[in-house]
């Protein structure tokens, strides 16, 4: 689901610039290994949101000194994140109660 | 965010490809060196560690594929990368582009050519105004001056006074001219005052005083008609073409008010008309001068024009807009039907329904009077189907090749959909190479158009002064080509483009270059076999018109061209009055006898094989008349003897059947056999026109046998010959409006060829008279010739396209033998180190590739008995394919294929078991 990982790669780089690996990493280690995505799959949906311009990237040293490509979250891509997480959680409500008036 | 950053940020990645190109590759390994630090770090190997990094992140490859994909442009990049690799691919096969693009080039180019001739001819518009709103009324070449009812009762020809009368009663037209139908078989002399020249016979035609302000056209130089210029007693004007200006006059501007003697009367000349204006259609004798209607029976001494009972015009006009046409139509055919019953037409006819079927219909006036196109439009369908045909064995051609390219490369394209290449791409990939290799075989294919072109317009005008069609192609011609070429470049890339993608990469490198070892596929034997049947019926239809063309010219003309010279004449441009002619006749004898080597000097109207005749309705006197009619040709005494007709029974026509002399008439053995059917002798019977004293015109003097006139075609041609100074007696019109009074051929019979003969004539005539200006000079056998004409450019041009049809067949049929056996050389090898011959392989090849031939004649023999039926009438006495023709088109088939096979199965025949064997 393209759109969920859009969403996924937001929030994760709206608390802090990351580079790719550490996105693939935390998106991992937060769904707790229940969304098994292949991690080159994270490239073109960076560089797509990077085109739409919801995005930023930069190159800048890691921690251990290595050169990385840090992405980081624009001010239109906050906005989308606040539409799409609004969204996202309006369907899962919806999708809940379907499930509990089972 | 401004559209210029929005520009920048689509043309950076573009602008700076190579750097965001290291910065992904940079960017992934980074992500994989981190993976794989942090497995060692979990205590993996490094290898295993490795191996473990790349499998979670998939494949590196697709994944950077996929991720430029989403920069911006980057369709248009890849277009002009897969046009780089396509362009290195054809450059790294010659063979198989140059066969491709020679393929494409010949099927193209010789369908463009043909269709250059089609625009040309039967599409294009007159250099006028808004052609689209010009209607003409009619849509027949009914021509050039007659009386009485069409075929159908379809008019299309008419009176002055109808074309004056349709003038002022039908307002829908906001102009409505009238042309003369017939002015290429009436040139005039035309000589410029106050010069040296010698008269000259050149085109004139009679047009109406708002000829050119129909056509919205404006002068070169002076001025065009006015509706003054077109009156009874107005001073004779004449407006010049601007091609004959150019050239016979060089241009020069002095020509403008000039007089010139046209027919030696005096005629200025009032302007010069637009360049490029050819008339009211094309033809290969353009008018070089126009004048009024009114001045016709002054210039050219003719009756009929103040003759309501006789049609000599066409009429074209300009309809106001929105005119509904059809109610136009039903209005003016009642106002047609109404003169019709006005001048009696229906009278002597036997057919009651006629005043009721009498009618006009409409037609678009664009194209003008298009005569042109409707003599060619049945050999142009007819070329324009061989030609069709030749494309489509082209296009098989193509396909094959395509395929047989598309196989060869299953390997490849297995590779690269390992490596992680989406099949889209690769799918595009295959498209770019056909539709770039379609491209360059239309651009060649433009080339072989020109040059075709060129060649059919020599052939179909040959001889002609003015060919009046560029062989240059048209934007129709252009875009009709390019279509053509992208279409079979996008079908035909389009099935191994799709076998390709189908391939199971994993299966295709298993199996590696052994692969199956069944050879060509079903669809590239079906394409062979196709090309073969095709080729046959296209062979067929050269063979029988070959042949129709051998019994035309095979045919016994009853005639002797031998030593015979034909010199057309205009004793009525040269001024002779009607009653001037015999003296005038006896001179001209007088003369030419005198030039060493004459023997005989005819002189008639027109002569045999010449595209002209002159008929009348016949009753015989004591016989009810029976609607039929004969041709007639008028002559002077010595003319049977010129043309080497000869006498069956009495006499032919004599030095004493003068004017004065009783009226007498020669007939022919047809005329005999249709008028006296019962075995009476005609010697001594009178015939003469249909009504109550006409039939006692003529006696009965002579037989001659059926020499032909006009046409071979023309089967049971009823003629009958006067003495051309003989007048009916019961005709009591004028003798000086009598136009059959004067001559216009001179056959001249020689003991021997005579090089200069036509100065010699020129001399001789001018000698008697400056005016008498040769209208047209041949031998006696290249008039035959050019009847023929058209038959031999079909003739050739049907062989031309059979021999394509066969050689494009037969490199098919090499190309999917030599792939077989490309396939199967290992196959071959491995017999070979069991035992089998040369021989033996030569002739399992050879049974592969002519079971294919085969098959295509099954196919192509019932296919050209079927199709025979749609040139049967283009065909001259053949009725159906013969077995001659049938055996000569199946044997080129069968040897060309032999040909064909027998490369590749030499080929395979010299296989070396050893080698192929340790090639695997």
């Amino acid at each position: 689901m393209q759109g969920t990982l859009d969403l996924l790669i937001l929030r994760t780089v709206s608390l802090e610039p990351q580079h790719g690996w550490a996105i693939a990493k935390r998106i991992q280690q937060v769904s707790r290994e229940v969304l098994q995505v292949q991690q080159g799959s994270l490239y073109p949906a960076l560089h797509r949101l990077e085109q739409k311009r919801w995005i930023k990237a930069k190159w800048a040293e890691t921690d251990t000194g290595r050169e990385a490509k840090f992405y980081e979250l624009t001010g239109a891509g906050r906005e989308q994140l606040e539409k799409e997480t609004a969204n996202w959680s309006r369907l899962s409500a919806a999708i809940n109660l379907v499930l509990k008036t089972e | 965010m401004s559209w210029a950053e929005k520009l920048w940020l689509r043309l950076r990645p573009l602008l700076r490809r190579e750097q965001a190109a290291r910065e992904l590759d940079k960017e992934v390994q980074f992500h994989l060196e981190q993976q794989i630090a942090e497995n060692i770090a979990a205590g993996m190997s490094p290898s295993e560690a490795r191996y473990t990094a790349l499998r979670i992140f998939g494949n590196t490859s697709s994944v950077k594929e996929q991720t430029k994909e989403t920069w911006g442009w980057i369709r248009v990049e890849q277009i002009f990368q897969d046009l780089r690799y396509a362009l290195r691919q054809l450059r790294k096969t010659p063979g198989f582009s140059a066969t491709a693009l020679l393929t494409l080039a010949l099927g193209i180019g010789a369908n463009a050519a043909i269709f250059t001739l089609v625009d040309a001819l039967m599409m294009r518009h007159l250099p006028v105004t808004d052609p689209k709103t010009l209607i003409r009324i009619g849509d027949t070449n009914d021509c050039c001056v007659n009386g009485g009812v069409p075929d159908n009762a379809d008019f299309s020809l008419f009176s002055t006074e109808v074309y004056e009368r349709l003038k002022k009663s039908a307002p829908e037209f906001e102009q409505l001219a009238a042309m003369q139908a017939g002015f290429a078989y009436r040139p005039v002399v035309a000589r410029r005052e106050g010069t040296a020249e010698t008269a000259r016979s050149m085109m004139g035609e009679f047009v109406s005083g708002n000829y050119f302000d129909t056509f919205g056209l404006r002068p070169a130089a002076g001025r065009l008609f006015l509706e003054s210029d077109d009156a009874e007693g107005a001073p004779m004007v004449a407006v010049l073409s601007y091609d004959a200006w150019r050239s016979t006059y060089a241009g020069d501007p002095t020509v403008v008010g000039s007089t010139f003697w046209i027919n030696t009367k005096p005629v200025t000349i009032a302007g010069i008309a637009p360049e490029g204006f050819f008339g009211d259609r094309l033809s290969t004798s353009p008018p070089a001068f126009y004048f009024p209607l009114m001045t016709h029976e002054a210039i050219s001494n003719v009756p009929y024009v103040h003759n309501n009972n006789i049609g000599w015009i066409y009429i074209i006009g300009r309809v106001k807009p929105g005119t509904p046409i059809l109610p136009l139509q039903d209005k003016l055919s009642a106002l047609i039907r109404g003169w019709a019953k006005e001048t009696k037409m229906f009278d002597n006819n036997t057919d009651k329904s006629l005043p009721e079927k009498t009618h006009v219909v409409l037609t678009a006036g664009g194209g003008g009077i298009q005569d042109l196109r409707d003599q060619y439009e049945s050999n142009l369908r007819l070329l324009m189907g061989a030609s069709g045909l030749v494309l489509l064995i082209a296009c098989a051609n193509i396909a094959n090749l395509l395929l047989v390219r598309g196989m060869r490369r299953k390997m490849e394209m297995s590779v690269r959909t390992a490596l992680g290449a989406a099949k889209a791409r690769i799918v595009r990939q295959l498209l770019t190479e056909s539709v770039l290799l379609a491209g360059l075989g239309g651009l060649a294919g433009l080339l072989v158009a020109y040059l075709g072109a060129q060649m059919l317009l020599k052939l179909a005008f040959a001889g002609a002064k003015t060919i009046p069609v560029n062989a240059l192609p048209s934007f129709a011609v252009l875009g009709f080509a390019f279509a053509l070429s992208l279409l079979t470049g996008i079908l035909f890339g389009v099935a191994p483009a799709w076998i390709a993608s189908q391939a199971n990469p994993a299966e295709a490198l298993r199996s590696g270059s052994r692969g199956a070892t069944s050879g060509a596929s079903l669809l590239q034997r079906g394409l062979v076999v196709l090309q073969a049947a095709l080729s046959l019926v296209l062979l067929v239809g050269a063979g029988l018109f070959a042949q129709s063309l051998m019994r035309l010219q095979g045919t016994d003309l009853k005639l002797d061209s031998k030593n015979r010279y034909i010199a057309h004449i205009n004793p009525q441009g040269a001024g002779y009055s009607t009653t001037q002619v015999e003296a005038l006749y006896r001179l001209i004898e007088q003369r030419f006898h005198q030039v060493s080597g004459v023997k005989n000097v005819g002189i008639s109207i027109y002569t045999p094989m010449e595209d002209n005749n002159w008929g009348n309705s016949v009753q015989v006197q004591g016989q009810v008349f029976t609607g039929k009619s004969a041709s007639v040709v008028k002559a002077n005494a010595e003319y049977f003897g010129s043309v080497g007709t000869h006498v069956v029974t009495g006499r032919g026509i004599g030095v004493q059947d003068v004017f004065t002399a009783p009226a007498v008439a020669v007939v022919n053995q047809t005329f005999v056999k249709t008028f006296f059917p019962n075995g009476e002798n005609p010697i001594g019977r009178r015939f003469g026109g249909p009504g109550p004293k006409s039939p006692g015109d003529f006696e009965i003097v002579g037989v001659v046998e059926d020499t032909v006139y006009t046409t071979v075609r023309w089967k049971d041609h009823s003629m009958y010959f006067l003495p051309i100074t003989q007048h009916a007696p019961s005709d009591d019109s004028p003798i000086e409006k009598d136009p059959s009074m004067y001559a216009g051929a001179l056959v001249l019979q020689t003991e021997a060829p005579i090089n200069n003969i036509e100065a010699l004539t020129r001399k001789t005539l001018a000698e008697i008279n400056s005016n008498l200006a040769v209208v047209k000079f041949q031998t006696f056998d290249q008039q035959i010739a050019d009847r023929f004409h058209d038959d031999k450019m079909i003739a050739q041009l049907t062989a031309l396209f059979g021999g394509l049809a066969l050689l494009l067949a037969a490199i098919g049929l090499y190309g999917v033998t030599a792939y077989t056996v490309a396939r199967r050389t290992s196959e071959i090898g491995i017999r070979m180190a069991l035992g089998a011959r040369r021989a033996g392989v030569i002739g399992m090849v050879m049974r592969g590739a002519m079971s294919q031939t085969v098959i295509g004649l099954a196919i192509g023999i019932p296919a050209a008995l079927l199709c025979v039926r749609f040139v049967r009438s283009q065909l001259y006495e053949i009725q159906g394919v013969n077995v001659a023709v049938m055996t000569v088109a199946i044997l080129s088939l069968m040897l060309a294929s032999l040909l064909a096979g027998m490369i590749p199965a030499r080929s395979a025949a010299s296989t070396e078991p050893a080698q192929t064997l340790r090639a695997e």
